[in-house]
């Protein structure tokens, strides 16, 4: 009978108020891969940071091949036998080294390694390494060369040269293309068979498919599921990740007057399946797919930030293909994008210069900005979305989350867009802002055609008159948002089964 | 009641240090206070400020130029080899230093958004490139009237009477003779500068490439045009300086004009405290110069020996950055 | 090389100097056979109009002996400098000419030079070696020169304001005259002193000098014991409107000088010089005496000249050339001479 590998109990930790992992309970097994599921904000990452030594937990416990597991910090897990592979690559290996001194350079650190590095020696043992694992590439190339997923197969490599219990691949495949993943997936197959407890972190329906010989999921701090009888049921997973209360929102569906946005045979890559979608006057469409299905590239695309491989985009008839972000927003095209703290807000500025920052042209008078004028579109929309604040004076850094998201939606509301592209507009919004918000873009609808880029399907019930879903950069369901059926809507996520309940274009 | 002060302090202790200043000085050195004194503290202050505002629309986007000495040093040379030598009149000389100071600056700008090289390295680059391009049109000698060229002839250009004037005229204000041109330019440009960055779009879009590059790229705006024409900016108003520089001295100076680039970004980076701004802005930096000027004029009227200079400057330079990083932080922090 | 200009005038001067039958004599061996020889200079500052007319007397006068002439610039790094030697050592030169550098790096590097039987002079530099003979221009007599100058128009009794920046080596020699100068004469008063070489020199001096005679109208002399400073306290004055009340005495001179001394109502009243340009003659003739197995001795000194206002207003004196023209013991030091030695065609 075998040990378990890593056994979690009860796991607790906290950031203040906020409760990030309620009692976990995971058990990894040696020679098995275990697939961690969870949204964003779900728990997974802080989850892996305690187990991998990073952070302490607040309570439970853990144990490692059956004696107590409690690292001190992240040299102290590797150490004792936890090995992870971060998802920024780069953290795991030396970019300006080459590959031999990058698989060995755990080796180079030990102190009983001499003060001079034998460098004939040190290229054999590289190359046994390079072997072992399957790796085929000039021992002499600089990393920063290689291939997004050389660089992988490195990391990895180093890591396995600890002789790990457990190994940790956090969204490994996120940057890479099918083959380098197939790559991948075959050196797991071989550590699988070397008896490596692997806990795998994905998104992608697809290789979780290919290499889970269990699925353990998460939501909102704890464990919502865990599968692990053949054959896997990966559509309850999607639903145990997802949830969907069911809201109390209603929704007065709109079907919308005339097209507005039309994509004829859209390919997001090279070898993508085209998209044909059609976005109507007055209509709300939300897109929804889990992380990697193409709706972020999408939104680029329409934005202006990137180029499909192929097709056309329409609107209002007339073919639409911005040269930049500029271009875009000449063309009538707004996106309010994802991660506004990164992507939106200014922290230098105050409310009204946050809000009114795209137009400022048609708020000065030659080239002087009248801060009346500013100051006044801004009340207004302060008062129309319910933006909490003192004044539109104040820094934009006094506002909470949801305020400041409300205040990064009005910005695209001050003049009258043909296309409104919403990406993830509820990421970090409490629940009123959201419901604020959402009540706000149905209200003006009419006379745009609006896109909505979510992950969640509560959050797309709540808003959207249409839901279309994306899977591998192509549009694999679509469901009107009345009477859904939730079962097929989930599948269609999962990239189960291609189905719809509304007419395709 | 502590954070109603804290605030007060920040907002309003550059100035207040500022006007004690002028209070001590009147008292302590005889002659200090006056319209004559006013004067000549401005005109000391006029180039290194009016390099100041320039790298103040770099520090707004977020960049740096180093090469605004050099810049200067260069225009001051190129005036000099243009009258001087090529016999060049008053107009054209001020424009080849005017059009050699865009040029320069747009080839940074490009260097930065083009090429991708960070911006302390490029203009790091153009400085030294600059240093060294002066000197090769006269082999490393100064320009002056009546100086033997490499070909046996005599330089028989004058500096002429106009160019001279921009340096050195001075205006009737309540005296006779008072104020010098090189004050009326840099108050001149401190104004334009302001209004651009304070009170136009195109400044207010600067400022948002400068807190938050990404999010102003997101709304559309030309970001990569603006940080050329910050650049721009930079290298047109070095060369106003180093034109005014050559116009004072009647000769072009070989000089490195690292000295003129380190008074400017002290008086730029003084400027970020002045009022609590936190951030780049024309009055501050106008006002960081000012101070910079007043309390060298105090200290040198006062017989202090030449090294107690830069460590005033230097001790100045710390307290506004410990102003503007330190108290600032608790503020915003206190805020919430 | 920058004369074709001043040929005729340069014929009737070598003539008036007796230096014209110079080539009359062969020299001593090995400068009998010149192209066979090979000096080295050896250089630690080289940026602007003095150093760069240093170097135009080395090359004139290495050209009229015909030797072979290598310039090895450090650019102010000492112990490039030094590095610098050992390579001309390894070059296989005849003699070296150090200009400036630091005591503590040269010392041993010149010794080296002189272990490889190689003749060595030094300009400006102490490099602590009895084979080696020093070159030096006499910054305690440009000062001194100077200040005699400031009495004869001022008389005994002035408050004068002085510029210095201690710890800078031709300043400290200059200083110790005018600490003589005021010992002697008590009627003689330093109301002011200032001084910074924050670059550009003259631009940083005249702020201070404004400052300092705006705190000290009954300053009427100014002593700026080196040009840059000279021009800054003129900047100042000017501005001031007192150019015709100030008096200034300095030391060193350029073509831009010369304008300045003689614009209208320049209170630029004398300065003192040594031409760079024969400094370098003489450094490079001291090391051809040497190379033939003469003494120049253990130092040469370039004696400097003084020169006033009104001289270059009565001869209407444009640049150097015209000075060297109008003044013979400008363009040409009579030390370091042998009735062999070629000099530099003018």
């Amino acid at each position: 009978m075998s040990v378990d590998a890593l056994k979690v109990n009860g796991l607790q930790k906290s950031f203040g108020k906020n409760h990030v992992l309620r009692g976990i309970d995971v058990t990894l097994e040696p020679g098995s891969v275990t697939v961690l599921m969870g949204a964003n904000g779900a728990g997974k990452s802080t989850l892996v940071k305690v187990i991998c030594g990073h952070q302490r937990a607040d309570g439970g416990s853990m144990t490692l091949a059956g004696h107590p597991f409690d690292p001190a910090n992240a040299a102290d897990a590797i150490r004792q036998g936890v090995v992870t592979v971060h998802q920024s690559i780069d953290d795991g290996v030396i970019p300006d080294l080459d590959v031999a001194n990058n698989l060995m350079l755990d080796r180079l650190v030990e102190r009983s390694h001499g003060l001079f590095v034998r460098e004939r020696h040190l290229r054999a043992a590289a190359a046994k390494v390079a072997a072992e694992m399957g790796i085929d590439v000039n021992l002499r190339a600089r990393v920063s060369d290689l291939s997004v997923a050389d660089r992988q197969m490195i990391a990895i490599a180093r890591a396995m040269a600890r002789a790990p219990k457990v190994l940790i691949l956090d969204e490994p495949t996120s940057s890479l293309s099918a083959t380098e993943a197939d790559r991948l997936f075959a050196l797991i197959d071989r550590l699988r068979d070397q008896g490596v407890a692997i806990l795998y972190i994905s998104h992608r329906m697809s290789d979780i498919r290919r290499i889970a010989d269990r699925i353990i999921v998460m939501r909102d701090g704890a464990i919502s599921g865990t599968f692990d009888t053949a054959p896997l049921d990966y559509e309850a997973a999607v639903t145990a990740m997802l949830g969907h209360r069911m809201t109390d929102v209603d929704v007065a569906v709109q079907s919308g007057s005339g097209p507005v946005l039309e994509l004829s045979d859209l390919r997001l890559t090279q070898g993508a399946a085209p998209i044909n979608l059609e976005a109507r006057d007055g209509e709300v469409v939300a897109l929804v797919g889990l992380l990697g299905s193409g709706k972020s590239r999408l939104a680029e695309i329409l934005y202006g930030m990137a180029r499909p491989a192929s097709g056309t985009v329409r609107i209002n008839g007339e073919n639409y293909a911005p040269s930049s972000v500029e271009d875009a927003v000449a063309q009538g095209v707004f996106m309010s994008p994802k991660d506004r703290g990164t992507n939106a807000v200014i922290a230098a500025f105050d409310i009204a210069d946050n809000m009114t920052l795209p137009f400022l042209k048609s708020l000065s008078v030659g080239s002087l900005l009248s801060a009346a004028r500013q100051k006044t579109r801004a009340q207004e929309m302060v008062g129309q979305l319910g933006i909490v604040c003192q004044s539109v004076s104040d820094g934009i850094g006094t506002l909470s989350g949801g305020n400041q998201q409300k205040v990064m939606i009005a910005r695209w509301l001050l003049e009258p867009a043909q296309v409104l592209l919403l990406d993830e507009p509820f990421q970090g919004v409490d629940i009123g802002a959201r419901r604020d918000i959402g009540r706000h873009i149905r209200a003006t609808a009419t006379g745009r055609a609006t896109l909505v880029f979510l992950a969640e399907i509560d959050e797309a019930l709540e808003i959207a008159d249409r839901i279309v879903v994306m899977n591998e950069g192509a549009i694999v369901g679509e469901h009107k948002n009345q009477n859904v059926d939730l079962a097929a809507l989930v599948a269609n996520i999962s990239g189960a089964q291609s189905t719809a309940t509304g007419p395709q274009p | 009641m502590n954070d109603r002060f804290l605030d007060f302090a920040i907002r309003y202790g550059f100035l207040i240090l500022l006007f004690g200043l002028i209070v001590y000085f009147s008292l302590a050195a005889p002659g200090f206070f006056g319209p004559l004194s006013a004067a000549f503290v401005l005109q000391s202050v006029a180039i290194t400020g009016i390099l100041a505002l320039g790298v103040t629309c770099t520090l707004v986007v977020g960049g740096f130029d180093l090469s605004i000495g050099a810049v200067a040093t260069s225009a001051l040379m190129l005036s000099a080899y243009s009258m001087v030598i090529l016999e060049h009149p008053t107009v054209v000389a001020v424009f080849l230093c005017l059009g050699m100071g865009a040029l320069v600056g747009l080839i940074n700008g490009l260097l930065i958004v083009k090429f991708r090289v960070p911006d302390l390295l490029a203009t790091l680059g153009m400085m030294f490139l600059l240093i060294g391009l002066q000197r090769i049109p006269t082999q490393g000698n100064s320009i002056a009237t009546g100086m033997t060229l490499t070909d046996g002839t005599v330089a028989e250009g004058t500096f002429s009477a106009a160019f001279l004037w921009l340096g050195r005229h001075r205006f009737d204000v309540v005296i006779d003779r008072l104020l010098p041109m090189p004050v009326v330019i840099f108050i001149g440009i401190a104004v334009l500068i302001w209004l651009f960055l304070g009170f136009t779009r195109h400044g207010r879009l600067m400022y948002a490439i400068g807190s938050n590059e990404r999010a102003a790229a997101l709304v559309g705006t030309p970001v990569n045009r603006y940080k050329i024409a910050a650049y721009m900016i930079s290298g047109v108003t070095a060369s106003i300086g180093g034109i005014l520089l050559a116009a004072r001295l009647g000769r072009g100076d070989i000089a490195s004009g690292n000295n003129l680039l380190l008074d400017s970004v002290a008086a730029a980076l003084i400027g970020f405290a002045v009022l609590g701004a936190a951030r780049p802005n024309a009055f501050g930096t106008a006002i960081g110069a000012l101070f910079v000027g007043i309390l060298l004029q105090g200290m040198t009227m006062m017989n202090a020996p030449y090294y107690t200079q830069d460590f005033v400057k230097g001790a100045v330079l710390v307290a506004a950055l410990v102003f503007t990083f330190y108290l600032s932080s608790r503020r915003s922090g206190a805020g919430h | 090389m920058l004369r074709r200009h001043f040929m005729a005038l340069a014929s009737a001067a070598s003539l008036a100097l007796g230096a014209g039958a110079a080539t009359a004599q062969s020299a001593p061996a090995p400068l009998d056979n010149p192209g066979d020889v090979t000096i080295a200079l050896v250089r630690y500052l080289s940026t602007g109009d003095f150093f760069q007319a240093y170097l135009s007397g080395v090359e004139t006068q290495a050209a009229a002996l015909g030797v072979n002439l290598r310039v090895l610039d450090s650019r102010q790094d000492a112990a490039l400098q030094a590095d610098m030697v050992d390579q001309a050592i390894a070059l296989g030169v005849d003699g070296i000419i150090i200009q400036h550098g630091l005591t503590e790096s040269m010392r041993d590097a010149a010794q080296r030079a002189v272990d490889a039987g190689i003749k060595v002079v030094a300009f400006d530099v102490n490099v602590e070696n009895d084979a080696i003979p020093q070159i030096e221009q006499s910054d305690y007599l440009l000062g001194k020169l100077a200040l005699e100058q400031a009495i004869t128009d001022n008389g005994a009794s002035f408050a004068a304001g002085y510029v210095y920046v201690p710890g800078i080596a031709p300043l400290d020699r200059r200083h110790v005259a005018w600490e003589e100068v005021k010992a002697a004469n008590s009627g003689i008063t330093e109301a002011a002193r200032i001084g910074t070489l924050d670059n550009p020199i003259a631009n940083s001096n005249a702020n201070q000098a404004r400052a300092a005679l705006q705190a000290n109208p009954n300053i009427s002399v100014f002593f700026a014991p080196y040009n840059e400073f000279a021009k800054g306290v003129k900047i100042a004055a000017d501005e001031l409107g007192i150019g015709g009340d100030l008096s200034i005495y300095s030391a060193d001179i350029s073509t831009a000088d010369i304008a300045l001394m003689r614009e209208a109502g320049s209170g630029w009243k004398a300065t003192v010089a040594t031409n760079p340009a024969v400094v370098g003659e003489v450094s490079v003739r001291a090391l051809a005496l040497m190379l033939t197995g003469e003494n120049p001795g253990a130092s040469v000194i370039v004696p400097p000249t003084l020169i006033t206002q009104s001289f270059l207003n009565d001869e209407n004196i444009r640049n150097m050339e015209d000075l060297g023209s109008k003044m013979p013991q400008f363009q040409h030091a009579d030390v370091a001479m042998a009735d062999w030695m070629p000099l530099p065609t003018r």
